[in-house]
């Protein structure tokens, strides 16, 4: 059979969401965790401390213990500083090689903590607790324009929540989670050019979709038993999001009439085709102990474990083109994640020190061009000033990351270094 | 003087340095196997056949020449018959799209390293089978004699070069079958007991000579575009869409009848009995005659040349595990990529006719990037057995780059035809009996029954 509906067919729908997943700066996977300076300040290992309005998302069981009525605005400028790609063989070659288009991401927090009792608060979070953008320089000769040219994914997180004082040493909360998250991917199309037998870009597919929501939940245990110790449990739910958009090709000339006309007949160019998606965001557990190690310091080390197992897959499904739908394979793995701060009163500011080692959950199966990821060691250094102002800053030091095993067959090296300065204020 | 003696002896050490360690370094990669002197045995894709031609720039490509080149770092020293351009016989062109038309191009290409002293290292010949490898030393100015040059049959001349390691891949066995549509036992189809008795005769002669081996297997019919391009319907000419008739296809007519569906396969071969009206129902335009029985492979005869396949695969297998030899399975390699095509950097190859990018226009032999990804099937199973670390064929250029465009068309002005002459030329070139010949074949068994 000539099979000339399947020409090119193949080729669409590919990896969309995929490309959600990895930008540069992300974490284990597309999972973003600096959510306030403060605890940016110590890497993150903030769970059995969680005494500022980030506590909403580090630990909704400290939120218990916040005193007074509080609003918090703060933002984390993440910026890669340099992110390649080198090939290797026998596809696409040693002497293929890209670089990500510098991005900067700013996700924002606002936070805002109410007393409605008197061992009850109420608290009211904002954040982006996911989030990629990888862009590729030069699209049209990036060898990996295939699998993914750019790909972009937003995700902010509502999260009113509940915290309870139990007694002076015990706290417990509570939240809901509602997401809203788009996503855009662009890649190109290829095709063999029958009279050459060579691989042409026969067109370009852009998949977006619209702000589509999901739910979840969260809670929190805060634990100070004794002066100078305290220990915290939190647990933020998955969250799934199914996604409708729009995908639209775009044909690109090949010179060739002939081939031109074969093209245009075997794509839906020029309209606007629905398709559906789906992800499923992980849960996040975290446990942390702190332990005051003279009045004015104090040393907190936590673990985090994330349930990327879920994400097995990314199905792309073109409702009224089920020719054009493609399942991408992920078959992440569950990852941990482990910190540890140190923080220094002097006199009324505080010093912030850190190390973040964060696996990666992607396997070497799926990396590529749409998610790069690796394991990466975070070193923070953070400043807060009178309780009312921090700033933190995080370098951040990515594994090279090589695959022989690609799934689409696409072997290289991927290397990222990004730094990130986070700020956040207390009205 | 002083100076120029401690010049020389430092020379002499900088030189053995380096050629130890030149020595190392290919001892690293190629492990266990001795690849000092390498011999291809085999038939058209081991001489880097396409498109119904050798023609020079795909014989630069082919398997082995690409595996030597990996191997040595170098392309020099692997001999080839080369054939300057547009090749013995004249190559397959696409001569344009719409309409779809497939022809050999005029005029013919004549050897360039025929004068070589002794015998080529790539002995591979197109339309050889194990009997040809053991007996044939001249077809009466054929392909053989232009390879074979009158200096012994392929497996003399393996041996006369005291070969180190031999790559040994030989199809026409089933071949045959496939390509002229009829099965005839030990004539396109060999039995099962001859081909074990020679393919046992030719492994045990190049062990004995003292060669390490990599052995490749068979693979299926229903794997080649030339077998699986055409569908065993009515197709409209102007739109190479399959007509419906009450919403049902229309089976074409062939030589028992009408055609299944997934069970009978039309060769490309029938497209020129097709553009005659054979094959076709009057009420839809044709002639009312059957196609013929060359231009079919009816289900039967796919049965029995898979099952034959079978046999012969088990052979490979069996032998290649008693001598230690790398076991190539080209059979599974090419059944995946039936099912389920390769996905490179995102480009989904497929076993299709001009647009899958692996198969060339006579929809039996590789492209030149398909000849790169055999190579490097063969590079793997080397690499796994004789713990090698021979590098990869690089697909970079094959993919977009200048050995891609390996096959020019131009632009002309009918329905998908792969014309007769086409047909006849790569027969011929493919050491398959004439339809004359085979019929009466067929004609004498069937009273001998």
């Amino acid at each position: 059979m000539l099979r000339r509906a399947k020409y090119l067919a193949q080729t669409g729908g590919v990896a969309l969401l995929l490309v959600t997943v990895a930008t540069p700066v992300r974490g284990a996977g597309f999972g973003i965790f600096e959510h306030g300076a403060k605890a940016m300040g110590m890497a993150g290992a903030f769970t059995a401390q969680a005494d500022d309005g980030s506590a909403l998302f580090h630990n909704v069981g400290g939120l218990g213990f916040l005193e007074e009525k509080e609003f918090t605005v703060g933002t984390t400028l993440i910026y890669a500083v340099d992110s390649s790609f080198e090939g290797l063989e026998p596809f696409p070659g040693t002497a293929a090689s890209g670089e990500l288009e510098s991005s900067v991401f700013y996700p924002t927090h606002v936070y805002y903590v109410q007393p409605i009792g008197e061992d009850l608060n109420f608290g009211f979070g904002f954040n982006s607790p996911f989030g990629l953008a990888t862009e590729w320089k030069d699209p049209a000769q990036w060898s990996g324009r295939y699998i993914s040219a750019e790909a972009q994914l937003h995700a902010f997180d509502l999260n009113p929540s509940l915290g309870w004082r139990v007694t002076d040493k015990l706290s417990l909360g509570i939240g809901a989670v509602i997401r809203f998250s788009t996503v855009e991917l662009d890649r190109y199309v290829p095709a063999v050019n029958p009279f050459t037998q060579g691989v042409i870009d026969a067109a370009t597919v852009n998949l977006k979709s619209d702000f589509d929501e999901g739910f979840g939940w969260n809670v929190g245990i805060l634990h100070r038993p004794w002066d100078r110790f305290s220990w915290g449990l939190s647990y933020r739910s998955k969250v799934k999001i199914d996604y409708a958009g729009d995908a639209e090709f775009t044909q690109l000339p090949t010179g060739n009439a002939a081939l031109d006309a074969i093209i245009a007949g075997t794509l839906p160019f020029g309209a606007k085709l629905p398709v559906e998606t789906a992800i499923d965001f992980p849960a996040l557990a975290s446990f942390g102990v702190a332990v005051g190690l003279s009045e004015k310091a104090l040393v907190e080390v936590d673990v985090n474990w994330t349930s990327w197992g879920d994400f097995e897959e990314l199905e792309i499904l073109f409702i009224e083109n089920p020719e054009l739908s493609s399942v991408i394979p992920e078959n992440y793995d569950d990852c941990f994640n482990y910190r540890i701060g140190l923080r220094l009163d002097v006199g009324a500011n505080q010093w912030r020190f850190g190390y973040v080692f964060d696996e990666t959950p992607q396997p070497e199966g799926s990396t590529g061009p749409l998610l790069p990821d690796a394991d990466r060691h975070g070193f923070t250094v953070g400043f807060g000033w009178r309780d009312r102002f921090d700033i933190a800053f995080m370098y951040l030091l990515f594994d090279e990351r090589t695959t022989t095993t690609n799934y689409d067959n696409f072997f290289g090296t991927y290397d990222t270094t990004a730094w990130l300065l986070g700020a956040t204020l207390k009205f | 003087m002083r100076i120029n003696h401690c010049n020389g002896s430092r020379i002499v050490l900088v030189l053995l340095a380096g050629l130890l360690a030149a020595a190392v370094a290919s001892a690293q990669t190629t492990g266990n196997a001795d690849f000092s002197r390498y011999v291809a045995v085999g038939d058209s894709l081991g001489a880097g056949f396409m498109s119904g031609s050798l023609v020079g720039d795909v014989q630069q490509v082919s398997y082995p020449a690409l595996l030597s080149t990996q191997v040595h770092g170098t392309s020099g020293g692997f001999e080839q018959p080369l054939v300057s351009a547009p090749g013995i016989p004249g190559a397959l062109q696409l001569v344009s799209l719409s309409p779809l038309i497939i022809a050999p191009a005029a005029g013919m290409g004549l050897p360039i390293n025929i004068a070589l002293p002794r015998p080529y290292d790539n002995l591979s010949v197109p339309g050889a089978d194990l009997r040809d490898v053991l007996e044939t030393v001249t077809d009466f100015g054929g392909l053989h004699d232009l390879i074979l040059r009158g200096l012994g049959t392929q497996l003399q001349q393996a041996l006369m070069l005291q070969p180190t390691f031999a790559t040994f891949w030989v199809n026409n066995d089933a071949l045959g079958a496939a390509i002229s549509g009829v099965v005839i036992e030990d004539v396109t189809l060999t039995s099962l007991d001859n081909f074990e008795t020679r393919y046992r005769t030719i492994t045990d002669t190049l062990a004995a000579a003292g060669a390490q081996m990599a052995l490749a297997t068979i693979p299926d019919v229903t794997t080649i575009p030339y077998v699986t391009t055409l569908p065993p319907v009515v197709l409209n000419p102007a739109t190479n869409e399959p007509v419906l008739v009450n919403g049902n296809y229309v089976p074409l007519v062939g030589p028992d009848g009408p055609l299944v569906l997934g069970q009978d396969f039309v060769l490309l071969s029938a497209s020129a009995e097709m553009a005659v009206g054979k094959g076709i129902p009057v009420e839809l335009g044709g002639s009312g005659e059957p196609l013929s029985d060359f231009a079919v492979l009816n289900g039967s005869e796919v049965a029995a040349i898979t099952a034959r396949i079978a046999g012969f695969n088990q052979v490979i297998r069996a032998v290649a595990g008693e001598r230690g030899a790398a076991l190539v399975d080209i059979n599974a390699f090419f059944a995946g990529i039936a099912a389920h095509g390769l996905n490179v950097g995102g480009v989904e190859f497929t076993a299709d006719l001009l647009t899958g990018g692996l198969f060339s226009y006579d929809g039996i032999h590789p492209t030149p990037f398909g000849y790169a990804i055999v190579a490097n099937e063969f590079i793997r199973a080397i690499n796994r057995s004789y713990g090698a670390d021979i590098p990869l064929v690089s697909y970079h250029d094959y993919v977009y780059g200048p050995l891609a465009s390996l096959g020019t068309g131009f632009p002309v002005g009918s329905s998908f035809v792969f014309t007769p002459k086409a047909a006849k030329q790569l027969s011929f070139a493919l050491g398959i009996p004439d339809r004359k010949t085979l019929n009466r074949i067929k004609k004498r068994r069937a009273t001998v029954d």
